[in-house]
């Protein structure tokens, strides 16, 4: 169960002659449970792509990735149900505006519920609880959702995704367009999630911190292969991160300016505020 | 969806390409009045050869001009049974009793369900076609066993045949004219060149740079909007709203959920890009330069000299 992908690779056609190659020879293997996954790479890297291949809105120009138990190739199969591979993996685009339509909160939120067949009474439940989750109040639910400010507009993206308990959540550059605290607030919810449900997370972001932070798991795309797949305690250890556009957390950069600067005997391997903060206080009392 | 072919334009060298579009949209529409000045079949043939081996020269490939004329040969195909079926002129070439009986319906009914089969091999379509029609023809024609509905004579007139090959000529070289019109020119050339060839219009108030503006602006941005519906496609599809499925009661729901934000998005772009052009300077019917203004030069003067001959030989042809 889960999604596997094999040797995948997906074109974007230009004209009749020419393709844009946006993803290249992809093998990976995603579990149904208690993974936090970060995706990481460049702009153009083929990160979104990657996304769209998970929950079958792209199908692979070659290879083939079997999301739970459907096998999806090039070709449109008559008997996978495409729609129904959608309720088990839940894609959250980066941008809100391509998703808000109806003229409440409320209606926007029932919106993938309704169309996975849940009773109206049921769904309308749903978009109370689901509100509250992504840390709005319920007042939200009658207003208009292009009357919201951008980083309400993002809540709301999300919880309509959330509304319809997919099995495993991809979210493409959630924290994009929130102020820091509201960063934390998101990062607090997908964790709470995980504890609660254990689905498995998947997030593209740029945010290094975060990654550090959280990420069980980091798959770095480069030029659109599939370049690293491990942890961020072993990624961040690597030295060439740079060749690749990527830049280190803020906490070893800082730690290791310091440990440079002053020649501190310093683990600059920390991964939050807390922690790096402990880790100078240690050192300068040696 | 990065880049979207808008019309037919197809890169490429050779002289079609260089030409001033000024002198194409003249010289097409210079072209089509000459074609229907000409009055018999030989004379078109010789346009045609003509026009074939312009083409030639230019070094545009035919097939692919056949290819831009795809849509359009429904029409030619309707056009020639048209004229066969209702130009009632000159001697009777041929004379058919048309029975509608119960074996012809039959015969008919089988056909169809073959046609239907075979329709998989879409190389052979149109061959197809035009076998079945035949078979419905001759069904007809032959068939005339078991209870009759009704009869009526169908005939067809020398000059009906003539006209409609001539008819069809005619249509097929205008057509091959505005394709090598648009294979060759990009839209926002063409635009500008119209915007030239209407600037005399500003006497009676008809502002052309306006016109162009909002012409090249929407040929922009359409691949731009194509691009945020699959967009939006995607992400509503990814709520379960596949457009591909479903029955026609969600397809509505469907539609709207796909309307919407693209009108929001459509109306935030175009605020966005009157602010960006206000803060270039941009002051509506102020005289703007250009980066690259268009030139006549040698290609054009040696096309006008074969447009003003084309156009002279058919007047006196017409006159003669």
């Amino acid at each position: 169960m889960g999604i596997h992908f094999r040797e995948v690779s997906f074109h974007y056609p230009q004209n009749q002659l020419t393709f844009y190659q946006a993803i290249a020879d992809i093998t990976l293997q995603i579990a149904k449970q208690d993974e936090f996954i970060c995706l990481i790479g460049r702009t153009g890297s083929g990160k979104s792509t990657l996304a769209q291949h998970m929950n079958a809105l792209l199908l692979p120009t070659e290879g083939s990735v079997e999301i739970f138990g459907s096998l999806i190739t090039n070709k449109r199969d008559k008997k996978i149900n495409y729609n129904l591979l959608r309720k088990h993996v839940g894609l959250v685009f980066q941008f809100p505006e391509y998703q808000l339509f109806e003229e409440t909160v409320e209606k926007d939120i029932m919106f993938g519920p309704l169309n996975f067949h849940v009773p109206p009474e049921q769904a309308k439940q749903i978009a109370s609880e689901t509100i509250k989750l992504v840390g709005l109040d319920e007042t939200y639910l009658k207003r208009n959702p292009f009357n919201l400010s951008g980083g309400e507009k993002k809540r709301v993206s999300i919880a309509g995704i959330l509304a319809f308990d997919p099995d495993i959540l991809v979210l493409d550059e959630p924290t994009s367009g929130l102020d820091p605290q509201g960063k934390i607030q998101m990062m607090e919810l997908f964790k709470a999630i995980q504890a609660k449900t254990g689905k498995s997370i998947i997030i593209i972001t740029h945010d290094m911190d975060l990654v550090y932070e959280h990420a069980s798991r980091v798959i770095v795309l480069h030029d659109g292969s599939l370049i690293y797949d491990e942890s961020p305690e072993v990624l961040f250890r690597r030295g060439d991160l740079e060749q690749f556009h990527l830049q280190y957390p803020n906490t070893i950069k800082v730690l290791s300016a310091l440990r440079d600067r002053f020649g501190l005997d310093l683990d600059i391997y920390q991964k939050n505020l807390p922690d790096a903060l402990l880790a100078i206080k240690k050192a300068v009392a040696r | 969806m990065k880049n979207i072919v808008l019309g037919q334009y197809l890169p490429g060298q050779g002289f079609f390409y260089r030409m001033d579009p000024r002198t194409k949209i003249i010289g097409v529409i210079a072209l089509m009045v000459a074609i229907f000045l000409l009055e018999t079949i030989p004379q078109l043939l010789i346009a045609l050869a003509i026009g074939v081996v312009c083409m030639l020269l230019g070094r545009l490939s035919i097939k692919r001009i056949a290819k831009g004329m795809r849509p359009l040969f429904i029409l030619l195909i309707f056009t020639f049974f048209f004229q066969i079926l209702f130009n009632k002129e000159g001697s009777i070439l041929l004379q058919e009793t048309l029975t509608i009986s119960l074996a012809s319906i039959g015969a008919i009914i089988a056909l169809t369900i073959l046609w239907r089969l075979l329709a998989k091999l879409r190389r052979f379509r149109f061959l197809l076609l035009l076998g079945y029609l035949a078979g419905v023809y001759f069904s007809l024609a032959y068939l005339a066993y078991g209870y009759t509905f009704a009869s009526f004579v169908f005939t067809v007139y020398e000059r009906g045949v003539e006209m409609s090959v001539f008819v069809v000529i005619r249509l097929l070289v205008i057509i091959t004219l505005s394709t090598i019109l648009t294979l060759t020119t990009k839209p926002t050339d063409l635009t500008q060149g119209l915007e030239s060839l209407m600037r005399p219009l500003k006497v009676i108030g008809i502002r052309s740079d306006e016109f162009a503006l909002i012409i090249s602006i929407s040929l922009r941005y359409i691949p731009t909007i194509l691009d945020e519906a699959n967009k939006i496609m995607a992400a509503q599809a990814s709520r379960g709203a596949d457009f591909l499925q479903g029955r026609l009661k969600d397809k509505i729901r469907q539609i709207i959920s796909l309307l919407v934000p693209m009108f929001i998005i459509a109306f935030k772009r175009s605020e966005d890009l009157a602010d960006a052009m206000e803060t270039r300077n941009f002051i509506p019917g102020m005289k703007r330069t250009r980066i690259s203004e268009l030139a006549f030069g040698k290609t054009d003067i040696l096309a006008t000299l074969f447009i003003v001959s084309s156009l002279a030989a058919s007047i006196v042809l017409r006159v003669l």
